[in-house]
């Protein structure tokens, strides 16, 4: 009896001391950095594979608070190390408040693509908007942004279980971003270039036309998405969101979307716009979360398992593990984001 | 390294065992306040929830069986568990109202994590089977206008939740103005200024019967009244259905009103306060009710579940011969934008609702003296001052009528006031200035109250007796009785419960009356609220 307790205790020092011994070596060696994070990313942060190397190769955690891309610009940044937004206005705007950062690098990208289902994604097929090539379904923007615009109903493009004229379902462009993209894309379209201050005065009353026959506007582009896939093809027969948002469920939820994936369909607006997810380091120790964040395991994990294209996988030859047919190859018809100060018009025109 | 990751797991494992131990007792046998207690764990989950969730108890309580923890149910509309998320203290730890369209809106602060739709169920109308053949609504598309036309010539009449306190009766009443207003692409501020629409809505209102709070509380009143047909969930058609059916009565039809319709998705989300138990908890109630097993039982409710709609084994459960189509794409309208919405919820609250007509028996009893008499008044405030009303709105309309009757072992006085302007407020200061003193008996309050009700023509009100009282009453329902007979409606008188209430005396006369008791023994403020949304 006597020998078990004295054994028992051995186990429990050795046990402390083990314990003891992980947790100082991990604190001498690890630091731990802190920044504001878009909610796009937060999937491929909190991913474990991430976290190991991060730690293991970097000796870096890094830890965040969500904010919204413009929002983290202007909020205090008092005590974090960076900030992490997920478009390059973001960066604009920082450089025009408080100059050039430290160091700033695009660390991911993802388009924004139209999601719909198979029966709209043929109707608007059928009716020249959108296109099917090898595979990848394209969609015109100035004909859907016309069709928008002309009031067209579902119906008359051979829909006419759905109720109402055709939208594209977006987050609100003054809270989240890709809404906010969204908006810039359609303002692009509306001017036939990329807009500026001297096409806004033009543009901006058709912007606001379409945006107001959206109503209610979701704030969360995770929560439109899921919406999206959740409330059918009635509710939300047309959204916007981000290429990797797809990818990323897809992966995450194989069963699901094994049940689903003959009804959803992507497609990708031509031209559209990037998100590029742009780091900016606001202090030496932040400036670590650069190298780090490119490592070339954390890149193909971002890829493979988070769907952010990223500087190798720009074009992908490795897509087939998602299981997500008509992801394209190479985004080629790319514009820029119309730039900062008339993005705020934009904003400030559609409050 | 394989070792010590095994031994720190060994530590971890124990640690975990000491605090779930250490948890145990600590955590209470304190009445909680909630509708409902699943479960008897040490741990505990509070949820509120829009009531029609009432119906998912039996699946939460076999989570709660499962994992050894209590779940806490609180039941109110989805406007109230809006304007609860405005608010400093939410002491929930998962809210789960009938949309996320409530949960964006409210959540100001950012508190709201994990928010998950767990089913899908779209607003209809469930209209008597023989009725809606006889109006020609079935087997065929209808528009809101054709239910309007209906409504307008008098041969259906419906009950509806408030559109101020409950997604089905918002979702409704939204659907009811874009039909109003010729269907335009989305409803603007400048659409509702219409005097027309003043004008149809207000004829289109007068053809509710009762209202309620929350959709699960009118799918009862329903049941126990007799009623012709109520605009609530499919889900919620499907169980009044079994019900009636059960009961060898003729079941409702189920209409979607193609230019009107709306979805509710259901969202549960976790409010963040850092507690890592707590959320852990939460995620693993969520992954439980979104597992396949479990979505599958849901179906078996009667809700859309899932990516995939209604699966094969459970088209059962939408039954054709009640109108359910359970293939139907659902094509919702849009709702307005936040701004436009809550201008369009003033506007029902103020002009275009029927108006009610309230009387309010006040226990003003000697065992009310002090802090009983003090939440009396601040409750009252919260209704009669109209700057307070608005923030919850539960404005009074410029039609409507208010009669105080404060009594003790007899009725003390009355007083009765018009409009929503002066003479509501003087209401308050009687309020405030009647002295407390003497026995209870709320029987004669409620006796003078239906006899105040008979100089009335009730059809252009919606009536509703409100009792608070605090103690055992003398008297007896048998003097209440033939009094309430004479009258000719089955106007409910609501009770909120105080103090050392009878809940037998008060439970007696809600069954009679086809009414609820209210607990105010918590927050009272909060239960003359609650009682405010069934008129």
């Amino acid at each position: 009896m006597k020998t078990k307790l004295i054994g028992l205790g051995i186990l429990a020092a050795v046990i402390i001391a083990a314990a003891a011994y992980v947790f100082i070596s991990n604190r001498q060696a690890v630091t731990e950095i802190n920044g504001y994070v878009g909610g796009e990313k937060i999937g491929l942060l909190e991913d474990e594979e991430v976290q190991d190397i991060l730690r293991d190769r970097y000796k870096l955690v890094i830890d965040y608070a969500k904010a919204g891309s413009i929002d983290m610009i202007t909020a205090d940044a008092g005590g974090r190390d960076f900030l992490f937004p997920s478009n390059q206005t973001a960066l604009e705007l920082y450089r025009q408040y408080n100059g050039d950062p430290l160091k700033s690098e695009i660390i991911l990208n993802t388009p924004i693509v139209l999601y719909t289902r198979s029966a709209v994604a043929q109707a608007l097929t059928d009716s020249g908007i959108a296109s099917l090539n090898d595979g990848v379904y394209t969609v015109d923007m100035v004909k859907l942004t016309g069709a928008i615009e002309n009031g067209t109903a579902w119906a008359e493009i051979g829909l006419p279980q759905l109720y109402g004229s055709m939208t594209v379902g977006t987050t609100d462009p003054t809270k989240s971003n890709s809404g906010n993209m969204f908006a810039g894309l359609l303002a692009n379209t509306l001017c036939g270039g990329v807009a500026d201050e001297s096409s806004l005065d033009e543009i901006l009353p058709r912007l606001q036309n379409i945006f107001q026959k959206l109503g209610y506007m979701e704030s969360s582009s995770s929560d439109l998405f899921d919406q999206f896939l959740k409330t059918g093809m009635g509710a939300k027969p047309l959204i916007a969101g981000y290429e990797n948002q797809l990818l990323e469920f897809a992966v995450e939820n194989p069963d699901t979307w094994e049940q689903i994936k003959g009804d959803i369909v992507m497609m990708y607006p031509t031209p559209t716009v990037w998100s590029s997810h742009v780091y900016i380091a606001l202090d030496e120790m932040g400036t670590d979360g650069i190298d780090a964040l490119l490592d070339q395991d954390i890149q193909r994990i971002a890829w493979e398992k988070h769907g952010f294209r990223t500087g190798v996988y720009d074009t992908p030859t490795d897509a087939e593990h998602f299981g997500v047919s008509g992801i394209a190859d190479e985004i080629t018809q790319v514009a820029p984001m119309p730039d900062a100060s008339t993005m705020d018009r934009i904003i400030k025109a559609l409050l | 390294m394989k070792h010590i990751r095994r031994f720190t797991a060994l530590l971890l494992m124990f640690s975990v065992l000491l605090t779930v131990f250490g948890g145990c007792g600590s955590e209470g046998t304190e009445g909680s306040g909630a509708d409902t207690v699943l479960g008897s764990g040490s741990s505990v989950l509070r949820i509120i929830s829009g009531s029609e969730n009432a119906e998912l108890e039996p699946i939460l309580e076999e989570f709660a069986e499962q994992e050894n923890i209590r779940i806490e149910m609180t039941y109110q509309g989805s406007l109230d568990i809006m304007r609860l998320l405005g608010e400093e203290e939410i002491p929930y730890d998962a809210v789960w109202p009938a949309s996320s369209l409530w949960l964006t809106v409210g959540d100001t602060e950012h508190r709201i994590k994990h928010a998950e739709s767990i089913s899908i169920t779209p607003v209809v109308f469930g209209i008597r089977k023989s009725l809606a053949e006889e109006l020609g609504f079935t087997g065929r598309e209808v528009s809101v206008s054709d239910l309007l036309q209906a409504i307008q010539s008098g041969k259906l009449r419906f009950c509806m939740t408030s559109a101020t306190q409950s997604n089905s009766g918002a979702s409704a009443y939204i659907g009811f103005l874009y039909a109003l207003l010729g269907n335009p692409e989305v409803i603007t501020e400048e659409d509702l200024q219409s005097e027309s629409l003043k004008t149809q809505m207000k004829e289109l209102l007068s053809g509710v019967d009762r209202s309620s709070g929350s959709s699960d509380w009118l799918k009862d009143m329903f049941l126990e009244g007799n009623y012709d047909a109520m605009v609530n969930y499919e889900c919620l058609i499907i169980q009044a259905n079994r019900e009636l059916e059960e009961r060898g009565e003729e079941p409702l039809y189920t209409v979607y009103p193609y230019d009107g319709l709306s979805i509710a998705d259901s969202p549960l989300g976790y409010v963040d306060k850092g507690e890592d138990r707590q959320e852990e908890l939460f995620l693993k109630l969520q992954e439980y009710l979104l597992s396949e097993k479990t979505q599958n039982k849901i179906q078996r409710t009667g809700r859309r579940s899932g990516y995939t709609g209604v699966s094969e084994e459970n088209r059962d459960v939408f039954r054709s011969d009640w109108g359910m189509q359970p293939d139907r794409v659902l094509s919702p309208i849009k709702m307005p934008a936040a701004d436009v919405l809550f201008e369009c919820l003033n506007l029902y609250q103020t002009d275009f609702r029927k108006p009610s007509l309230t009387v309010y028996c006040l226990d003003y009893s000697g065992s009310m003296s002090g802090s009983g008499n003090k939440q009396l008044v601040q409750a009252m405030e919260q209704l009669l001052i109209q700057e307070n009303a608005r923030e919850n709105f539960l404005q009074a309309s410029e039609n409507e009528i208010n009669i105080l009757i404060p009594f003790d072992d007899g009725v003390i006085d009355t007083y009765t006031a018009e409009g929503n302007g002066s003479e509501l407020e003087a209401l308050y200061d009687e309020v405030k200035n009647q002295e407390v003193g003497g026995g209870t008996n709320m029987y004669a309050a409620a006796v003078r109250g239906i006899e105040m009700l008979k100089e009335y023509d009730l059809s252009q009100y919606t009536p509703a007796i409100i009792l608070l009282t605090d103690g055992q009453s003398g008297g007896s329902i048998y003097d209440f009785e033939p009094v309430y007979a004479e009258l000719g409606t089955r106007v409910p008188v609501f009770s909120i419960m105080f103090g050392d209430a009878d809940e037998t005396q008060l439970e007696e006369l809600a069954e009679y009356t086809n009414a609820r008791v209210f607990d105010g023994r918590e927050n009272l403020t909060e239960a003359f609220r609650s009682v405010k949304g069934y008129n």
